[in-house]
């Protein structure tokens, strides 16, 4: 297997975000992360890129994602106060999706901030 | 009244922590921001600092502190009173000073520490700004710092949690002008925390779909506001399945953030950096799966808030 | 959705409008104007044809001077949840985005108001290279507009550090580089040497006394050096300057010596308006815009922008720290400071201008008294330094001020009597034509920003056109376009937003040596808190991005 070091990588495990981090994978995990406080090494240890889940789940069963997305956008467009909710393990760029989904759908968005 | 990490890094001689673990909790924070990382107007890092930890129990933090102020809890909010009030010399009330489980020489010995700085910082934590009066607390906090710049350059920061949570904040202040608990259902922005924050919404049984993102509040929340949330059609998304997933109808299984997700976020100091995922995801992106979400709703037949019957001009 | 605004290769042709292009000598001509594939071009056959009978044709606005995106801005919204809840709200639509307006409106809400008023262009004047990405994302989700960002330069550590050693072609690759990095059009001076003291709790007040913590380094030289790097790299767009002392009883000495400093180099006074004030303190201040505005007609090495005052709601919001501190010690409102590391700093604070104050009565007439004092429209320009002397959506309101003595002296007779001896605004008789407006609300400014393809509508230029009916009033005028055409398309009409498209933004590559970077990056790693090579603005996160030439 190739290993790939990525330098300069970022931990977004706590508000630190230091993204000073040094990390060594193969193709399906991360073998070292230099720099990362022990917090950080697990949280960048957690996450493989096997495919340990189902793509997707409708009411527990598997299903692919285009289904899945379907009956989101349904529930979602249905309801008449939605709740776009958490948002602290994602993206900006996924936030600003976030919102304007919320907006779409006539929605709440909130973060975790407001606990 | 509050700054960069760089600048605590460069200048700042005096540090309060206040309400907080780093140690634990921010475990680098006080190596690559502020105690021990050496600055452009602090060569000997550590050296050239003190540091004072208030909280209301000895965390392993309190070992890196010089000073730690055991604080009663709850009585945060009496404890900057009392600072507010005596680094203007004015009076204090000795029975409020005994209810903080502190002595006032203490407290006079940490106001005079305070004005000696070139360039003091409060950092404060969730021990602060979650618990009783937590608006009350964190605004107490900043007018403390602000008022202090009448004696030397003062600064405050919140230590923010968990991950992203401050791009949050960003992202939603810019689209809509609030930073959490932005209410869309009229077709424009409103925003009053405590009606439209999540817990009260949920707890009060208001909302009826909730789309979970890279959060698990099935395994975080008050009880009855889990179980709203499986009576409720609720969507996860989560590079897991979690709890949330367990009680929600539909789950989407997404690649995770900075490790295999590229994007931004934004540090406490609300400083962007972009993320260099080191593992190539067999799941698509939180981005990726909530625009395409947006797109499945855009091809139905749209909601306009005219709906509501109210129009808003 | 407001995201991408599909482009289409429509034509276009505006017929029967009295037409005002001062850039080519048109004074109200009626005659056609034509566009085909976002451009204007001689003559097309078919397409749209719009009947502007009775109405007039202007360049779309250029704005020269705004605080519209970025981390400050962006800080602000946060500490004026109140302003927010009063202000105008933007409806979901099927077209257009919600949003708030008010003093510090939304990214979405900004590109509405901007276009509902004619104006097409737009430049951030203050953006730090360490939260750059930030502003580029808020650019990105501020529609319709064309954009352009000044980098904040004159507090900069690393700079400061060469300058004190004497290194100015070290300083010029520095700064350069740094240009690049941020992804921007343009440098922007804001108190210089004032911010780095503030990160001590000191200013820099005296423009050849040396900044705190420097021994050669004076708010002087860190002006002239940046001026003449600017000239030197072929910006653009001159130096944009942001004098120190704002707001300052009295500082009209400074900004006298500051320009002086300047001669020999090209230079942007920003919101001069700030910066033209007499007396020793709040008792005794007076406008000093004559002073300012006789040696500024007679140095034409500068332009400037107004930054003119409007009385009611704004919020202060600059780079300048010890300036906000004062104003919160002043006015016992909020006040927010953020201080970016070894760049630069801002303060906020809340404020209302009140035509019963007197220093607020001065600073209204200052703004006035300038443009109407500098002879050259095509050297000072129509801007309220957004938000902080007032709204930009007020703009139509200076207009209607600048066009009609009558108006003006009647608003004049309203002031508090004290203060009628300390302007001059009474005096003055000079009335502005549409031709002039045309040149302070779009051709000058686009003049001086060096954005050869705006302001104008010469054949090949980007068509952005706005048309108003004729009215007397010119505030009800100016304020509801008839039409707004951005890039060819009609994206306004009546009011109301019709079409929303992305616009551009447009960014420099000045030349440096690439071997800078082996000098920065030991310096970077010991003053700064991330990585070198984070931290960059990435290409990809320019939205639009249109690389401007250098000369
Ligand atoms: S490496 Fe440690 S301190 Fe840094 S962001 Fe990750 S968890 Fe936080
Ligand atoms: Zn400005």
């Amino acid at each position: 297997m190739t290993l790939t070091i990525v330098k300069n990588a970022t931990c977004t495990f706590c508000g630190c975000v230091c993204d000073d981090i040094e990390l060594h994978a193969d193709e399906i995990r991360i073998v070292e992360t230099k720099r990362a406080c022990s917090l950080g090494e697990s949280w960048f240890k957690n996450h493989t890129a096997e495919h340990l889940y189902p793509d997707a789940l409708i009411d527990g069963h598997p299903a692919t994602v285009d289904d899945a997305v379907e009956a989101a956008a349904d529930y979602l467009l249905n309801a008449n106060m939605p709740l776009v909710y958490g948002m602290s393990n994602i993206t900006c760029e996924a936030q600003r999706e976030a919102v304007a989904l919320a907006e779409l759908i006539g929605g709440v968005v909130d973060s975790h901030t407001s606990l | 009244m509050t700054c960069t990490l760089g600048e605590v890094k460069n200048r700042a001689d005096f540090m309060i922590y206040w309400g907080g673990n780093p140690a634990e909790c921010h475990p680098r924070h006080f190596t690559k921001y502020s105690l021990t990382q050496k600055g452009k107007f602090t060569p000997n890092g550590r050296k050239d600092r003190t540091m004072v930890l208030v909280d209301i129990r000895e965390t392993p933090s309190a070992k890196a502190a010089d000073v730690f102020l055991q604080i009663r809890p709850g009585k945060d909010f009496e404890l900057i009173g009392i600072l507010r009030a005596l680094i203007k010399n004015q009076r204090v009330n000795e029975a409020m000073v005994a209810e903080t489980g502190l002595p006032l020489s203490k407290l006079e010995e940490l106001v005079a520490m305070m004005k000696a700085a070139r360039f003091g910082v409060i950092f404060f934590g969730m021990g602060l700004s979650m618990t009783r009066g937590k608006h009350m607390n964190s605004a107490g906090v900043l007018m403390l710092a602000a008022e202090m710049n009448a004696f030397t350059k003062f600064v405050a920061m919140p230590m923010r949690g968990h991950g992203n949570v401050t791009g949050a904040d960003v992202v939603m202040r810019y689209t809509t002008g609030y930073p959490f608990g932005v209410n869309l259902c009229r077709g424009y922005p409103r925003f009053n925390p405590g009606e439209f924050s999540t817990v009260d919404l949920l707890v009060r049984g208001d909302n009826d779909a909730c789309l979970v993102l890279g959060a698990d509040p099935g395994a975080t929340m008050p009880q009855p506001a889990i179980d709203h949330l499986a009576r409720i059609p609720t969507i996860t998304l989560d590079p897991k399945v979690t709890h949330t997933s367990r009680l929600s109808r539909v789950h989407i299984t997404t690649a995770a953030t900075g490790i295999s997700a590229p994007g931004t976020a934004y540090r406490m100091d609300e400083i962007p950096l972009p993320l260099r995922p080191a593992l190539k995801s067999p799941y698509p992106t939180d981005e990726e799966v909530v625009r395409r979400i947006r797109e499945a709703v855009a091809r139905r037949p749209a909601w306009l808030p005219e709906r509501n019957g109210e129009m808003v001009v | 959705m407001g995201f991408v605004g599909l482009l289409g290769c429509v034509m276009l042709r505006i017929t029967g409008g009295k037409v005002y292009d001062p850039a080519n000598n048109i004074n109200g001509t009626i005659q056609d104007v034509c566009m085909d594939n976002g451009r204007i071009v001689a003559d097309v056959q078919g397409g749209r044809t719009i009947n502007a009978t009775g109405m007039v044709v202007f360049p779309g606005g250029v704005d020269i001077h705004t605080h519209v995106a970025g981390a400050a801005l962006n800080f602000a919204r946060a500490m004026t949840p109140e302003n927010q809840r009063a202000a105008a709200k933007f409806m979901h639509t099927k077209t257009t985005r919600a949003g708030i307006g008010g003093p510090t409106p939304t990214t979405f809400a900004t590109g509405y108001l901007y276009a509902g008023m004619g104006y097409t262009t737009v430049v951030e004047a203050a953006v730090p290279v360490l939260s750059a990405k930030h502003t580029h994302e808020e650019l990105r989700d501020t529609p319709i507009v064309d954009k352009a960002c000044c980098l904040l330069m004159a507090n900069n550590e690393i700079v400061m550090d060469l300058l004190e050693k004497g290194e100015t072609e070290r300083a010029k690759d520095v700064v350069a580089w740094l240009i690049w990095a941020a992804k921007v059009y343009g440098v922007k001076a804001v108190n210089p040497g004032g911010v780095t003291a503030w990160k001590w709790g000191k200013d820099a007040k005296q423009v050849h006394e040396p900044v705190h913590g420097y021994n050669k380094v004076t708010p002087g030289k860190i002006i002239a050096e940046l001026a003449k790097i600017v000239d030197e790299l072929g910006l653009p767009h001159p130096m944009h300057l942001h004098c120190n002392n704002l707001g300052a009883p009295g500082n009209v000495a400074t900004t006298l010596e500051t320009m002086k400093v300047l001669e020999g180099n090209r230079a942007h006074m920003a919101h001069l308006q700030f910066h033209a004030y007499g007396g020793d303190d709040w008792h005794t201040f007076r406008s000093e815009a004559t002073q300012i505005a006789d040696y500024f007609n007679k140095h034409k090495n500068l332009t400037c922008d107004a930054g003119a005052v409007l009385f009611g709601n704004a919020v202060t919001i600059t780079a300048d720290g010890p300036w906000q501190h004062l104003l919160y010690q002043l006015t016992g409102r909020k006040w927010g400071n953020l201080d970016v590391e070894n760049e630069t700093g801002c303060g906020i604070v809340p404020y209302t201008y009140k035509g019963s104050n007197l220093v607020n009565a001065v600073q209204w007439a200052v703004g006035l008294e300038l443009l109407l004092l500098i002879d050259d429209p095509w050297r000072v320009f129509l801007t309220t330094d957004h938000p902080n002397g007032a709204c930009f959506w007020r703009y139509p309101e200076i207009i209607h001020l600048l066009m009609n003595a009558d108006a003006r002296k009647e608003r004049v007779k309203k002031l508090p009597a004290k203060a009628l001896s300390r302007i001059v605004l009474a005096d003055l008789d000079r009335q502005y034509s549409l031709y002039e407006i045309a040149i302070i609300t779009s051709a000058g400014p686009a003049r001086a920003l060096g954005l050869t393809q705006k302001g104008h509508l010469s054949v090949g230029a980007d068509a952005d056109i706005a048309i108003y009916n004729q009215n007397p009033d010119g505030e009800h005028m100016f304020r509801y376009p008839r039409y707004v055409i951005k890039a060819g398309e009609i994206v306004v009409e009546e009011g109301d937003i019709k079409n929303v498209r992305d616009g551009h933004e447009f960014i420099v590559k000045p030349q440096y040596d690439p071997k800078i970077e082996d000098f920065l990056k030991p310096v970077f790693q010991q003053q700064y808190t991330m990585s070198f090579e984070n931290y960059p603005v990435e290409l990809e996160r320019v939205h639009g991005l249109q690389q401007v030439k250098i000369s």
